[in-house]
């Protein structure tokens, strides 16, 4: 879910789902309702806009889930850090359980980490 | 003792009246209302008891009337009506005691609404050509002063009350020319004299009768195309006057029809019944199509009041097709089914107008897309509304049910007769039954789900709460009633029997009910609406186990998935002109919507729009084809007759010279 990002890390995201690195092939997908996810995957720093779209997000997410927070601005709201419209990291709203350092993180490391949380 | 009751009947409705002109403000509706009551009580009384034993109740005087005999008798087919009268009649006046119509509270209306319910209660015991005409004006007129009870106040009324006072007095006309031709033809007015000489007239008399019967009466039904009174004057009236406009008046247009054709005609050919049959279909369709398509709840509930007169129509004309072609036993099922759904529609729809202006008492308006929110705020009026929608949407197990079913089982079970006639016009009839059926459906799930769901649109609409017990009670009294004629038609139907076998040449072999059951003798088919209803508390039993045993495990509770948006506002919602809008595109043929659109531009520049308006009307396709141009020739021919009489003495001397010579030819 995009919380405010530039859209920097939701390229590198596409990406994983490229024939380069096809993060399908581990059994990862992109869905388009939170319904149907596992796992949320926040980018960007939380806008005052987007935070409570955010928390209606994770409520919609069945439990068990997981949080990840893509990104330097997910984590600790990076180069945005302190500007007017924005409410904080993502762990500032919601619980997170893993971070990908990053501006924006590389898909290798994306894959890398959402590998190890699914265990595969 | 039937005729001494029937007299005091109207002795005490007169008193009624009475009281609404003399009696002091204070007492005037309370005691008015009251009266009516009672006189609406010795209605049911006598209505009931000449049902049941089937002595008919004779009134016959000379004095009252100059040089005509003011004759009442009240036969089994008649006491029917009254008895629906009188059942509507006390729930609207239950209902009055706590309506805020400030016009409905003034002395002409608290005098006349008595007058009106007692003409109501005693036009189907009138006899004799007179009275009958008397009864029928009386009625007339004092309907049209109480729609114009609040022309002060909005303008609409005025012109309703031009309608309803054009089409009403055209369809008098008709009526007078009819009755007094077959009474002058018959050498008598009494209804029985002519019963037993009518059918020695010529054909042609006894169709133009019949004929002249229709107009007057359908334009009193409702039907179409004598219907654009209708769905304007309903909605003005105040809320009391439009239940029993809706619920008893219209109701005496079948009367009459039935009375004329069946009774003082005793039946004639197809062609009359498949008359009454097309002008049914035709009213059945446009009525239901219009209502679905309506955004006013009184508007919808006025076109949906055309569209059961046209329902009621079908099953008159099936059962004159049936008698024509000799099928006695289908006939009288035909007519026991379109009594019996007069019957059902004057419950239902009777408790429909008034919660609908309780919804008007209590929101301030009947357009729906002012309403929204009201089921919450009004936990009794809605659930009343709820109970009559569910009713004349023809689901189990409320009446509106057994009355459609009997109905298209009538029709249905006609097919194998083999006659050209019926092969043709019952399988019409069915399809339009079902077509309406699922457009009242429609209608009433828009009704209901933009009217008493969802957010409340407008701040009288948040603000709005429950209305006075009367109100309540008057509309909640004919919704028990619509539940249990649904669970338990066979209180009525035997009643409704009786009445359809006072028509000359109707019975029926074998009774219509078995135990709790609806059976139709003489042809397969059987309801048991008791059994239809405990299936259905069942099935809401093993829905509630059901959901039960799965809450105990733990469940989360959450909103619905909206992509995380923050609002709910009523400007979201559906409207009732959304709702209907995929409707009224496939019919545009029918309905031509017309469409308006209204932008705005800036000062600075006319690329940005400022505001975009959208008015989409739907305007009766008869009034518009039909009415209208007449009108505007009816106002030429009147501008070029002006110019006729021009003050000029020499040119009205030569009109008289004229006029004479004229006669003088004619005589010679």
């Amino acid at each position: 879910m995009d919380a405010g990002s530039c859209n920097g890390c939701e390229i590198e995201i596409a990406s994983i789902f490229s024939p380069t690195y096809d993060a399908e092939r581990f059994g990862i997908r992109l869905e388009a309702s939170p319904r149907h996810c596992d796992g949320l995957l926040v980018t960007g720093p939380v806008t005052r806009n987007m935070a409570a779209p955010l928390r209606k997000t994770f409520d919609a997410v069945p439990q068990p889930r997981v949080v990840v927070a893509v990104g330097d601005c997910a984590r600790d709201c990076g180069v945005f850090r302190g500007a007017y419209g924005v409410e904080g990291a993502v762990s500032d709203v919601v619980p997170v359980d893993l971070e990908i350092p990053g501006c924006p993180p590389d898909p290798a490391a994306i894959v890398r980490a959402l590998r190890g949380l699914a265990g595969t | 003792m039937t005729a001494a009751l029937l007299v005091a009947t109207a002795l005490m409705g007169l008193a009624g009246t009475a009281a609404g002109a003399i009696a002091p403000v204070r007492f005037r509706i309370a005691l008015s209302s009251a009266l009516t009551i009672a006189a609406c009580a010795l209605g049911f009384v006598v209505g009931a008891e000449v049902l049941h034993s089937g002595h008919a109740a004779v009134v016959h005087t000379t004095t009252l009337m100059p040089l005509a005999s003011f004759s009442l008798a009240l036969d089994r087919f008649g006491a029917l009506f009254v008895v629906i009268t009188a059942v509507v009649g006390i729930c609207a006046m239950i209902f009055r005691f706590g309506y805020d119509g400030q016009g409905l509270a003034s002395r002409t209306a608290s005098s006349i609404l008595p007058l009106f319910v007692t003409s109501l209660l005693l036009v189907p015991a009138a006899s004799n050509v007179t009275t009958f005409l008397f009864l029928w004006e009386l009625m007339a007129i004092t309907s049209l002063l109480l729609v114009l009870t609040d022309h002060a106040r909005r303008s609409e009324v005025q012109v309703a009350g031009q309608w309803y006072a054009v089409m009403t007095q055209l369809g008098a006309a008709a009526l007078i020319l009819g009755l007094v031709l077959l009474a002058t033809r018959s050498g008598s007015q009494s209804f029985a004299v002519i019963a037993v000489r009518s059918a020695h007239l010529p054909a042609w008399v006894r169709s133009t009768a019949f004929v002249l019967a229709v107009v007057g009466f359908g334009s009193k039904a409702g039907a179409v195309p004598l219907h654009v009174w209708l769905p304007r004057a309903h909605p003005e009236a105040p809320g009391p006057v439009s239940a029993l406009m809706s619920a008893a008046m219209v109701n005496l247009g079948v009367y009459g029809i039935v009375r004329v054709g069946m009774g003082l005609l005793s039946g004639g050919p197809a062609w009359w019944w498949l008359l009454v049959m097309g002008l049914g279909a035709l009213s059945a369709m446009f009525g239901s199509l219009h209502s679905a398509t309506s955004k006013d709840l009184k508007r919808l509930l006025a076109y949906s009041t055309t569209d059961n007169v046209g329902l009621m129509l079908l099953g008159v004309g099936a059962s004159g097709l049936f008698a024509d072609t000799g099928h006695r036993a289908l006939a009288l099922l035909a007519l026991v089914a379109a009594l019996l759904h007069v019957v059902f529609h004057a419950v239902f729809k009777g408790s429909l107008f008034l919660s609908a202006s309780s919804v008007h008492q209590a929101a301030g308006s009947t357009d729906l897309d002012q309403l929204g929110g009201l089921l919450r705020r009004m936990p009794v009026s809605g659930p009343i509304f709820l109970v009559g929608g569910l009713a004349i949407a023809a689901l189990p197990p409320f009446c509106g049910f057994v009355s459609e079913w009997l109905l298209l089982q009538s029709m249905l079970h006609g097919l194998p007769s083999g006659d050209v006639a019926i092969a043709v016009a019952m399988p019409i009839g069915v399809g339009v039954l079902a077509l309406t059926g699922g457009l009242t459906a429609f209608t009433f799930t828009k009704a209901i789900g933009i009217g008493l769901l969802g957010l409340p649109r407008t701040q009288d609409a948040e603000r709005a709460g429950e209305v006075g017990r009367p109100m309540w009670i008057g509309a909640g009294l004919l919704a028990v009633l619509c539940l249990v004629f649904g669970v338990a038609p066979f209180l009525v139907i035997p009643s409704v029997v009786d009445a359809a076998g006072a028509v000359p040449g109707l019975h029926l072999a074998g009774a219509l009910t078995r135990g709790w059951n609806v059976a139709l003798p003489g042809v397969p088919g059987m309801l048991a609406p008791g059994l239809v209803a405990i299936g259905l508390v069942g099935f809401g039993g093993l829905v509630a186990l059901g959901r039960h045993l799965v809450q105990q495990r733990p469940v989360r509770l959450t909103e619905a998935w909206g992509c995380g948006r923050e609002l709910q506002t009523a400007r979201m919602e559906y409207t009732a002109t959304s709702f209907g809008e995929p409707l009224t595109r496939v019919f545009e043929d029918v309905l031509s919507p017309a469409r308006d659109v209204d932008v705005s531009h800036l000062a600075e520049s006319r690329y940005y729009t400022e505001a975009a308006v959208i008015h989409t009307t739907i305007d009766d396709a008869f009034e518009r084809r039909v009415y209208r141009p007449a009108d505007r020739m009816l106002v030429r021919w009147g501008a070029v007759a002006r110019r006729v009489p021009n003050g000029s003495v020499h040119r009205y001397l030569a009109f008289g010279l004229v006029a004479l010579i004229v006669v003088l030819v004619v005589l010679a």
